[in-house]
């Protein structure tokens, strides 16, 4: 029951990029194609999921013995970095179009705040093992969520006729405000443990 | 002291791991590319026109390397980059000219006949498909700008009913060509600044029913630029051509013409 | 043989007003020959006729004039006796150029001779009867232009299983369907059972849209003493009902799959006016050479419903309809929904001509588009199941690749959606464009396969 609300809590009430504001970069980027919104969607699962599992141990079995708590953020980044290179490096290998759509935005999950930030929350809640990826898992969902409903109302929005000041990612941002607004309809749904 | 002494190894050591792997994974996993397409890439323009018929940039330089593609096509270009492609792939280089697109109709709406109000999409080919279009000259331009849309630099504007090309910002790159319904844009040498407007093969009564400025064929520039010997003007049907690889250099055969349909480039660029 | 009522319907549709009232109590009469025709090589729909005659050849009515060149083709016949002035190029109705014969009527058209000699329909072989009506340049003159012949001889592992019969005529302002059931009745049923013989005896469902009472009456009595499976089924008013695919569904229930012709689910669909012409052809060995045209709309000082010969000018056709009337600011070749405008009356008719009407300002209105406000009303009006405001939104943005996975190429081009959108969007004519785009394409990706293969 307890994952069951966590699930809830990270994909709709506390939605990473729509209510914490974490990895809109990606969100406003790869959105414009629900293709490449979906691949992007299953990196980031990927990635974040990956990243906080060994964060974790590394936070747990490194950092916490040798009291080094405090350089967490620094450790977490060199570790998220690799990681994501490796995967820009086995995704070029075996799956070659993705990569291409996907271009430079791959990299930009390096530098990508929702995953750093879902490592930190990780570290700051204190949570078992099984807890802290589930959430990430979660988290990753509720961003493929937002994502993939994004680039549905983008790939019409394509097709209308805003004024020219509103062209491209003018009316996208807008949109996307009233993505989160919506959003918060969802806030009181369930108590999240944190 | 010693707290930093560990924090600093630490952060090295899983620096040097994480850098272990990634080395190993580029050792097995990587994916060799030539080279020379990221240098291809740079030497193109990068407007990403698509007028060398591949997807962008990008596309016509894995080609080029590939052997796909002929060196050349990149119109914006030119004959500049073509040098420095050749040079990079290690191949002789073509010289090409500068071209630029050319309407050749000179019928606004003021000048040549309409023959229904055309109440439908703005676009030439769906003017073109609805009765053949509301222009009485079947060969001329409808003027829906069909080719002003497609074109990535806006270098054509409609006037009047007349799409026209403004030479100092075409880039050559043909899309506006396979854009017009009716065939009438050409690409021609930006050197030659003498013009016949008009695709119109048809006699000259026929064009004077449905124009006031259509070809009539009545060979007369032919005649004001030295005959057939000099070779300036082709004629196909009653419709004169200009003949690019001789083109004519004076201009009173733009005065002697009776129909007003010969043109010179400065009626262009100023819209005059 | 049974009346039945529909079993089935398909989905989406429109109540268009018919104004079928104009025409419908009107016989059919006949054009007085006109002293010019223009006879066009390409009237039906594939490869157009070669000519075969030259300026100052005198033909006689019937004579061939015009060999069928290729597998999908027609030939074509002297509509009337007379010296042939010249052999040009002229524009259909759609605009599009043809040859076409321009000959100078005889005043004597009593000379039959032309005719190919008359057939028992009961005794003549399946490849003779066949064979008579490939040469009678019989083609479907619903307003397709299908030749007959090709759609009568399916490949041999397609087995016909239903005749359809189309006496739907779903568009409004047209009667001409209409007025050949009340009146010829016995025409099309020897034409249905000619058919039938070829066909190898498939089951024969005649399809009649519930708003021409007579008509059914008229082909319920002609059709009394039929043998086998024969029904009238009676189709709810509702355009587009004549549409072959829709047709299909609603008399038999089989949907014809994208891309698909009817044989592939064993339906076989032919226009009234097609079986009464196969009658003619196989009778009194007469090709086709006259169709029944209703000239009407509000601009048309009498509304008729006339037979003339097949290259008559329109406007020869309003002069014997009494002249226009009014502000005449359209006139239509065919129906108000599918019907091309055309800019002249100096066209002429052809085998598919079903239709001439002269619209005043009463009739029509210009208006502009504007953009969709995503009511749905086109979504529910669409016959064919697509999605015509996206496909609008698409077409206009540019993004014909978007309109294509969309299945625009499925679209019959009936016009439904235009006509109920509060937008006055032209999304019919956004249907078009795509489609001109994504043919072009296709025939560019062919010719460039062709080259390299």
């Amino acid at each position: 029951m307890r994952y069951l609300v966590i699930i809830v809590g990270a994909v709709l009430v506390n939605n990473f990029v729509l209510n914490r504001f974490l990895g809109c970069c990606p969100f406003l980027g790869v959105s414009k194609k629900t293709e490449t919104a979906l691949g992007m969607s299953g990196a980031v699962v990927f990635v974040m999921t990956m990243a906080s599992a060994v964060t974790w141990c590394l936070d747990r079995f490194l950092l916490a013995p040798l009291g080094l708590g405090y350089i967490h953020t620094l450790a977490f980044i060199l570790v998220i970095a690799s990681l994501v290179q490796f995967i820009d490096i086995a995704m070029k290998r075996f799956m070659p179009p993705l990569h291409a759509a996907l271009g430079i935005f791959l990299p930009l999950i390096t530098t990508n705040c929702a995953v750093l930030g879902v490592a930190e929350l990780n570290t700051k809640n204190g949570t078992p093992f099984f807890e802290s990826v589930l959430f990430s898992f979660a988290a990753a969902l509720g961003f493929g969520f937002a994502l993939v409903l994004f680039s549905g109302i983008r790939e019409k929005l394509a097709h209308a006729d805003p004024p020219r000041c509103f062209r491209g990612v003018a009316i996208a941002l807008v949109t996307a405000g009233l993505l989160s607004l919506a959003f918060m309809g969802f806030s009181g749904l369930v108590k999240t443990p944190y | 002291m010693n707290a930093i002494l560990i924090a600093t190894l630490v952060i090295a050591a899983v620096g040097a791991a994480a850098a272990l792997a990634l080395a190993i994974a580029d050792k097995y996993l990587s994916v060799k590319e030539d080279p020379r397409i990221g240098l291809v890439t740079a030497a193109l323009p990068g407007a990403n026109c698509g007028g060398c018929g591949f997807a962008g940039c990008d596309g016509y330089a894995r080609a080029l390397v590939a052997g796909n593609a002929a060196n050349g096509a990149c119109a914006p270009g030119g004959p500049a980059v073509a040098a420095e492609i050749a040079k990079i792939l290690g191949v002789e280089a073509t010289a090409t000219e500068r071209r630029v697109a050319l309407v050749k109709c000179c019928g606004t709406r003021s000048e040549a006949l309409r023959v229904g109000d055309y109440n439908g999409i703005c676009d030439c080919a769906s003017a073109a498909a609805t009765a053949g279009g509301d222009k009485g000259c079947r060969y001329g331009c409808l003027g829906y700008g069909a080719c002003a849309n497609v074109c990535p630099k806006h270098a054509i504007r409609v006037e009047d009913g007349l799409a026209i090309v403004d030479k100092r910002l075409c880039i050559g790159c043909g899309k506006c060509v396979s854009a017009c319904p009716r065939r009438l844009i050409e690409l021609v040498p930006a050197s030659a600044t003498i013009h016949v407007l008009c695709a119109n093969p048809l006699k000259g009564p026929e064009v004077t029913k449905v124009c006031g400025v259509g070809c009539i064929g009545c060979h007369l520039c032919e005649k004001n630029s030295g005959g057939k010997e000099a070779n300036h003007f082709t004629f196909d049907g009653f419709l004169a051509k200009v003949n690019y690889s001789n083109p004519p250099e004076d201009v009173t055969v733009v005065a002697k013409c009776p129909r007003k349909c010969i043109r010179e480039d400065a009626h262009f660029e100023t819209g005059a | 043989m049974k009346t039945v009522k529909s079993p089935f319907q398909f989905p989406g549709g429109v109540h268009p007003r018919y104004n079928k009232d104009l025409t419908e109590e009107k016989p059919i009469v006949d054009l007085p020959l006109p002293t010019t025709l223009a006879i066009s090589m390409g009237q039906h729909l594939g490869a157009p006729a070669k000519c075969l005659v030259k300026p100052g050849d005198h033909v006689g009515l019937g004579q061939l004039i015009g060999e069928k060149s290729g597998f999908i083709s027609a030939n074509v016949h002297a509509s009337a006796s007379g010296t042939v002035k010249a052999v040009e190029k002229r524009p259909g109705p759609t605009g599009n150029l043809a040859d076409a014969v321009i000959l100078e009527t005889d005043q004597d058209q009593t000379d039959t001779s032309a005719f190919m000699p008359p057939l028992d329909w009961e005794k003549a072989s399946r490849e003779e009867l066949l064979a008579r009506v490939e040469a009678a340049g019989i083609c479907g003159m619903g307003g397709a232009g299908f030749p007959t012949s090709v759609k009568l001889n399916p490949p041999p592992d397609k087995h016909c299983e239903y005749l359809i019969l189309n006496g739907a005529e779903c568009e409004p302002y047209l009667t001409a369907d209409c007025r050949m059931m009340m009146e010829h009745a016995d025409r099309i049923r020897r034409g249905v059972e000619t058919m039938r013989r070829i066909l190898g005896g498939p089951a024969v469902r005649i399809a009649i849209e519930n708003n021409k009472p007579a008509a059914i009456a008229a082909m319920e009595k002609a059709f009394a003493d039929a043998s086998g499976d024969v029904e009238i089924v009676v189709l709810p008013t509702l355009y587009p009902q004549g549409s072959e695919k829709h047709q299909i569904y609603a008399t038999v229930g089989r949907v014809v799959p994208d891309g698909a012709l009817p044989i592939a689910v064993g339906c076989v669909v032919e226009n009234v006016g097609t079986a009464a012409a196969i009658a003619d052809a196989v009778d009194s060995g007469m090709p086709l050479v006259r169709r029944v045209t209703t000239v009407s709309g509000d601009g048309i000082v009498e509304p008729k419903n006339v037979r003339a010969p097949v290259g008559t000018s329109y406007a020869d056709l309003a002069a014997f309809c009494g002249g226009e009337r009014g502000n005449v600011r359209k006139v239509i070749s065919g129906g108000p929904m599918m019907g091309f405008t055309v800019p002249s009356l100096a066209i002429a008719t052809t085998k598919t001509t079903s239709g001439l009407l002269f619209l005043t300002d009463a009739s029509v209105f210009q208006y502009s588009s504007n953009p969709c406000i995503g009511c749905g009303r086109c979504l529910r009006a669409c016959p064919m199941g697509l999605d015509p405001s996206a496909i609008s939104c698409a077409v206009e943005a540019g993004d014909v690749a978007d309109a294509e996975a969309r299945g625009v190429m499925n679209c019959i081009e009936c016009g439904a959606c235009s006509f109920g959108c509060p937008a006055y969007r032209s999304i019919t004519h956004f249907c078009r464009r795509a489609k001109i785009s994504i043919r072009a394409r296709l025939a560019a990706e062919k010719a460039k396969a062709a080259k390299k293969g």
